[in-house]
């Protein structure tokens, strides 16, 4: 007889971010279906789902509402770091764990936390060390007025430095805001090499269409000279993209292969390989709680659609590879691709020269 | 530093954690790892090799001086006081020992991180402040030789205020500080006298 464990599904069926949200809860579903169809499997999954519709407020509740009353104690969800950092304190209380399937800016490795996508030595840094040396090092830096944007930016503008870049301007929009003109106004005026987005949901999609109309009247904004970088966009989002989105750059551990059944996004397949994991540490010890992950992650490796995975028993992060795609229509071409980066949240192992190399002296005439 | 943000390079740095072994000592290292430090607890006193330490974390609930192989306040790396108990004799005791940041006790899932970022940036603040006095009070302490170099330029008839500026001119030209040509001439002036005598 399998064992049936509950666990939480805590993903936002509606709002601003719904594309991506929706792309993590059907990979997790999809996961317990798999886990749950191969009878030979040593538990069953029984998944207790709570939509907080993308209301920041509804998170921590909903959270706790999952552990309190049913027998779940792992909760697979949240996309924003915002709702990530507001169930924290839920879940160090109950004894729990959020399996956070989403890139993320990192200097966090909580114990009540497994990282399952990228951290900035998995996006952001291996994207701006391929995109520097093609494109040039001057940045406009946008992003949604919260931790994710503040942060990656943070880190954006020394990086930046390092490459020998100038940062031209750096903007905020409110979740949800998609009146960006004054922002591509700015990015007009100041001819940047490249624009990093970090707005998020209907706000990026706003700003893509009007930097695509730009690039019709100017040249220079065509993705071949001037290309949006993204560290979070995936195949979930292109649909409310569409040819907006053509010839623009993101960084993610995965993108859906041309041909052959797979994951369709890098959120789905974080979700996804998060449940996987999951599924293994229950087949190891069922009860298996917080406390004893990292003994497990220390001596397991993981078959996920990521390939076989290791996690770091100190991070709680996950080795992943780095894929650099460009947007072809409904799906990226990976232009790069690194195996097994090992993650580095505090980016306490980060190196100027290896990523940007030996500064070059400039000839002045 | 003259940039705002910094990627702050914490990996590979040492720490100790001078604190009985504890669930918060658990907590700190495991924190410390995450963030890519290389630590160890000790107790009741720190190693030798603690001198050589990036950071030392220690406690106050059952600190006394002698654990520390430096003097009360003179620790040569930022430190970070771990507070459980509140009495103020404890507080006062852990003043006394300049600590750079601190952590109240229990230590859970958070808080090593920007304890580490305020403890190096209080403890360069004050050696950097401590360097300067430094360099002043020994300014201050030339300012006999500066006065005797004058004289000494004087009474070869120029006036003390072109005495001073003939210092400054010297300095310049010698390229050292205005003390440094004082010295210098004030040694000069002595080997003169020297001489004479000797001659006499």
């Amino acid at each position: 007889m399998r064992q049936r464990i509950e666990i939480g599904i805590l993903y936002a069926r509606s709002g601003s971010y719904r594309l991506v949200s929706e792309a993590g809860r059907t990979g997790a579903m999809r996961a317990i279906a798999d886990i749950n169809a191969d009878p030979a499997g040593p538990v069953e999954l029984v998944p207790v789902e709570r939509d907080p519709k993308g209301n920041i407020d509804r998170y921590a509740p909903l959270c706790e509402e999952i552990l309190r009353s049913t027998g779940a104690r792992h909760v697979v969800g949240c996309v924003t770091s915002w709702s990530r950092k507001e169930t924290i304190p839920v879940l160090e209380k109950a004894g729990a764990t959020l399996w956070y399937a989403c890139p993320y800016e990192g200097f966090e490795a909580n114990e009540h936390v497994v990282y399952m996508h990228a951290c900035p030595n998995q996006h952001l840094v291996p994207l701006l060390g391929h995109v520097t040396p093609r494109f040039g090092a001057d940045g406009f830096l946008l992003g949604s007025n919260y931790i994710w944007g503040w942060e990656t930016n943070r880190v954006a503008r020394d990086l930046i430095a390092d490459a020998g870049g100038r940062v031209l301007g750096e903007r905020y929009l409110p979740i949800g805001e998609t009146d960006v003109a004054r922002l591509v106004e700015e990015i007009r005026v100041t001819r940047p090499d490249f624009v990093l987005n970090n707005l998020i949901g209907t706000s990026s999609y706003a700003f893509l269409k009007a930097y695509a109309e730009l690039g019709r009247d100017d040249a220079h904004f065509r993705p071949e000279r001037c290309p949006v970088l993204s560290c979070n966009l995936t195949e979930a989002e292109l649909p409310a993209i569409g040819e907006a989105g053509r010839g623009h750059l993101s960084a993610g551990p995965y993108f859906r292969p041309a041909d052959g059944p797979a994951a369709a996004s890098s959120f789905e397949a974080a979700a996804y390989a998060s449940v996987q994991v999951l599924a293994r540490v229950l087949a190891i010890d069922p009860e298996a709680g917080f406390s004893d992950l990292p003994a497990i992650f220390a001596r397991e490796r993981f078959a996920t659609p990521f390939g076989r995975i290791v996690i770091d028993p100190h991070t709680q992060h996950a080795t992943l590879p780095v894929e650099i795609g460009r947007i072809d229509g409904d799906r990226f071409d990976v232009v790069s691709r690194t195996e097994a980066v090992a993650p580095d949240p505090y980016l306490s192992r980060y190196d100027r020269a290896e990523t940007f190399g030996r500064p070059r002296l400039k000839v002045v005439s | 530093m003259s940039r705002g943000s910094r990627i702050p390079n914490l990996g590979g740095a040492r720490a100790f954690v001078l604190h009985r072994p504890h669930a918060t000592v658990t907590a700190i290292l495991r924190q410390l790892a995450a963030i890519g430090l290389a630590a160890d607890d000790c107790w009741p006193e720190l190693p030798a090799e603690a001198l050589a330490a990036d950071f030392v974390f220690f406690d106050v609930d059952l600190g006394f001086d002698q654990q520390f192989p430096w003097a009360p306040g003179e620790a040569p790396m930022p430190t970070v006081a771990l507070i459980g108990s509140e009495a103020p004799g404890r507080i006062e005791w852990a003043l006394s020992h300049k600590a750079d940041a601190q952590l109240l006790k229990p230590v859970g899932n958070a808080g090593v991180y920007s304890a580490l970022l305020i403890a190096r940036q209080a403890f360069e603040a004050r050696r950097r402040l401590a360097d300067e006095v430094a360099a002043l009070e020994a300014r201050v302490a030339e300012r006999q030789t500066i006065v005797r170099a004058v004289a000494a330029l004087a009474a070869q008839g120029a006036g003390d205020e072109r005495a001073y500026r003939q210092l400054r001119s010297l300095a310049m030209g010698w390229q050292v500080s205005l003390e440094e040509a004082a010295r210098r001439i004030v040694a000069m002036r002595a080997g003169e006298d020297d001489e004479r005598s000797g001659r006499a």
